[in-house]
């Protein structure tokens, strides 16, 4: 991280005139060095992208040799009822989990920020829903919301206070069994805000605080003019890095929920494990899972060339 | 289709090889093709929830190894792994030698010309393991060829707390009618107790339900021949009417329809609900807990609910009582290097007195299909009426897609969560039950409409 706040992306720059030819007598011992990075990109980036996008372009179904259909499943998918809640659900599950996530992050950062006693510590503290296993966490707050008398812990302190006489099934409504896998995605993924923010409070110049100060800046204003402008970029990269990782997320929607009750939770990642392995349909499966992939690429070069302009 | 034909000489072979000496009397040693020496084999069966079954099918396949100086590598699934397993498999051209199939893989399987045709081989075995009932049988024929060969069935069953009913002098439900009324009487959710524990979630709990409820009402989405009929009809009102009625009227537990797989099990051993639908390892679990007793009242606790817990047939509708269950059937694929080696460990897999052990380890949760084990098993299921009911299992089995056989079309509408997922709507969404049955029968034509013939 630079001190300026931005990721150090490198940026190619101009060569001034006079520069060697591309092409000399070290281009063959060049490729020859670049040829394993070659390989790798090719064969684990390259190949299963163009064989998802011709997948879904087939009605490849498994045991069966897969036949073109060209835009049949995308013309499917856009018909169908089912996969039309499966946005509606992945949005609500990515972004509500996503702003929770930035905002106890932000938060995080700065209280760890101004610890000074024990800071790596808690550091290390508030990196445990990161490093724990999704799967633990997904039953852990499963466990959490559960209605089964006596093991569900909110229900349970509920009862114990006194402040109800029966349990509240929290995950039988559409509305409570979202609130619960979003809570479950926040928990496990707002530690990686808070650390990468905090690398990012760390890069921004300690002077433009004491010239802040001394000018009488409140820390709500400097927070606001100064910390927060000198985040943005962190703020960039980590909010896309979360919006993709969670978009995709399988593990705490089919542990918790398995996108029930009904379909209330049921997003890109469960249906189209459902529809690819349960009824057997790769071709419609893969196109369930890809269907947003030009949405998300055209983001992301967005959003980096954004970034790229504003470093040159 | 490659056809594995055993030869008559070879078959004699591997009988004399066979043991001569069975222990259940009558019983005689499979017609067994010859195995070669070294022979290695990869052996797919379930894990169940009866940790002892797993064993004794593991142990049995072991035996059949160390007879013919064979190796057999035991490979597990889940219910929740079987098809993401089978499915990579399968893409990956890695299947197994023999693999254990549910109910509707082989239709799915045969479909894709995985497995081999076992016509002949089912006819060779058939006097030492005898025959599938006729109702369980087409789980395994597809067309007129024999691809797998069942084994046992794994049913769900009505288990109800007999203490409660008697106490609220509550008949013992024999219909779904009943069983609604009967949760009517018993429900009392100020005490947290529930007359009724039906998820309608995306496991067999859920879907295996569904399918005894519609068949015993006469819905069905298939007819005689295998195709699509319309489940637009006044019965399929009635089921979804009860499917919803259940929890429109608050007989069960809030939280229900968010259970997966144990939730049913843990609400009915908590004495949470008064009835729930499931395989018998909940007679395994209360068995189990008998046995780790601590102290004499702890025991004396555990002996009372295995006493009072009562697993019933399934409830019948107007139509019949018609039981979805598991079916398991072994299945040989096409990859396996040595198709007469497993030919042979199935043989010996599916003979009475291997079929027995590993049925007394199972807690009643396997009913075998074949009439020589199911002739050997009636001393066993005659211990208490849940186990002479667990015996009957095979009378009122039912396979996905009656009245018609198992289709690869009629497994895709059970794994495509279209039956569970319609009473949701009516629940979740308060769409009503017309809409759900439309909405229900456009999802079934669409998946009949654009499944591949091959």
């Amino acid at each position: 991280m630079h001190r300026d706040g931005s990721l150090g992306v490198a940026v190619a720059r101009p060569r001034a005139a006079g520069r060697r030819p591309a092409l000399g007598r070290d281009t063959g011992t060049a490729l020859l060095f670049l040829s394993p990075l070659f390989v790798l990109v090719v064969g684990l980036i390259l190949y299963p992208c163009f064989r998802a996008v011709w997948l879904s372009l087939t009605d490849k179904l498994v045991g069966y040799p897969e036949r073109f259909v060209g835009l049949r499943n995308y013309e499917y998918l856009v018909h169908d009822d089912a996969f039309h809640q499966v946005i509606r659900n992945s949005l609500v599950f990515t972004v509500g989990s996503v702003a929770l996530k930035v905002v106890t992050g932000l938060a995080m950062a700065l209280v760890l920020d101004a610890v000074v006693k024990g800071r790596t510590f808690f550091r290390g503290l508030f990196l445990l829903p990161w490093i724990t296993s999704t799967v633990i966490i997904a039953l852990t707050w499963r466990w959490m919301f559960d209605a089964f008398p006596g093991r569900g812990f909110f229900n349970s302190v509920l009862l114990d206070l006194g402040l109800m006489d029966r349990p509240i099934a929290f995950m039988a409504t559409p509305a409570g069994a979202m609130a619960a896998v979003v809570v479950a995605n926040w928990w496990r993924g707002f530690p990686f805000f808070g650390v990468s923010l905090l690398a990012g409070m760390h890069s921004i110049p300690r002077e433009l605080y004491e010239a802040a100060s001394v000018d009488g800046a409140v820390a709500w204003r400097r927070f606001w003019h100064i910390t927060l402008p000198g985040l943005k970029h962190v703020l960039i990269v980590t909010t896309l890095l979360s919006f993709i990782l969670t978009i995709n997320d399988f593990n705490i929607i089919y542990v918790m929920t398995r996108g029930g009750p009904g379909s209330a939770t049921q997003v890109f990642a469960t249906y189209s494990y459902q529809v690819a392995f349960g009824q057997l349909r790769w071709g419609r499966g893969v196109t369930i899972s890809i269907f947003l992939a030009p949405l998300l690429v055209v983001g992301i070069a967005l959003i980096t060339r954004a970034l790229l302009r504003e470093r040159t | 289709m490659l056809q594995q034909r055993v030869s008559r000489r070879k078959i004699l072979a591997g009988a004399l090889g066979a043991t001569a000496t069975l222990a259940l009397p009558g019983a005689a040693a499979p017609a067994a093709p010859a195995v070669k020496k070294g022979t290695s084999l990869r052996l797919w069966i379930l894990k169940t929830y009866v940790e002892p079954t797993n064993k004794a099918v593991e142990a049995s396949a072991q035996r059949w190894a160390q007879k013919h100086g064979a190796t057999v590598t035991v490979e597990y699934f889940t219910f929740e792994d079987m098809q993401t397993k089978y499915v990579a498999a399968i893409e990956n051209r890695s299947t197994p030698d023999v693999g254990q199939l549910e109910t509707g893989a082989p239709a799915r399987f045969a479909g894709m010309g995985q497995l081999l045709d076992l016509t002949s081989f089912a006819r060779q075995i058939e006097g030492e393991v005898g025959k599938p009932p006729a109702n369980v049988a087409p789980v395994t024929v597809i067309g007129d060829k024999v691809y797998a060969i069942p084994w046992y069935i794994m049913a769900p069953f009505w288990y109800v707390w007999r203490d409660v009913f008697e106490k609220n002098k509550v008949k013992l439900p024999t219909t779904f009618e009943e069983a609604r009324q009967a949760a009517q009487a018993l429900n009392r959710p100020k005490d947290n107790f529930y007359g009724l524990g039906q998820s309608w979630n995306r496991t067999a709990d859920g879907y295996g339900v569904m399918q005894s409820l519609m068949y015993s009402y006469g819905v069905g989405w298939a007819g005689k021949d295998g195709k699509h009929r319309s489940i637009k009809t006044p019965a399929m009102q009635q089921v979804m009417r009860w499917a919803t009625d259940i929890y429109k009227e608050g007989l069960q537990p809030a939280d229900t329809l968010t259970w997966t797989g144990s939730g049913n099990n843990e609400n009915f051993i908590a004495r949470n609900i008064a009835q729930t639908s499931n395989g018998p390892s909940i007679t395994f679990a209360l068995e189990n807990a008998l046995a780790k007793a601590t102290d004499a009242k702890d025991r004396k606790l555990k002996e009372e609910a295995l006493a009072n817990h009562l697993a019933l047939p399934h409830p019948a509708g107007p139509d019949g009582r018609r039981m979805w269950a598991i079916a398991m059937s072994f299945g040989i694929f096409k990859s396996s290097k040595d198709p007469e080696a497993a030919m042979s460990l199935v043989a010996h897999l599916l003979s009475p007195e291997e079929t027995l052990n590993v049925m007394k380890d199972s807690s009643g949760q396997f009913a075998p299909v074949l009439d020589k084990a199911r002739a050997a098993s009636k001393d066993y299921f005659s211990k208490n009426e849940s186990y002479r009911n667990f015996g009957r299992a095979a009378e009122w089995f039912v396979g996905t897609g009656w009245p018609g056989p198992v289709t690869a079309a009629a497994a895709e509408v059970q794994a495509s969560n279209v039956l569970t997922d319609a009473p949701a709507k009516v629940i979740v969404d308060k769409w009503s039950v017309d809409q759900a049955i439309d909405w229900e029968e456009k999802k079934i034509k669409e998946i009949y409409d654009t499944l591949r013939a091959g």
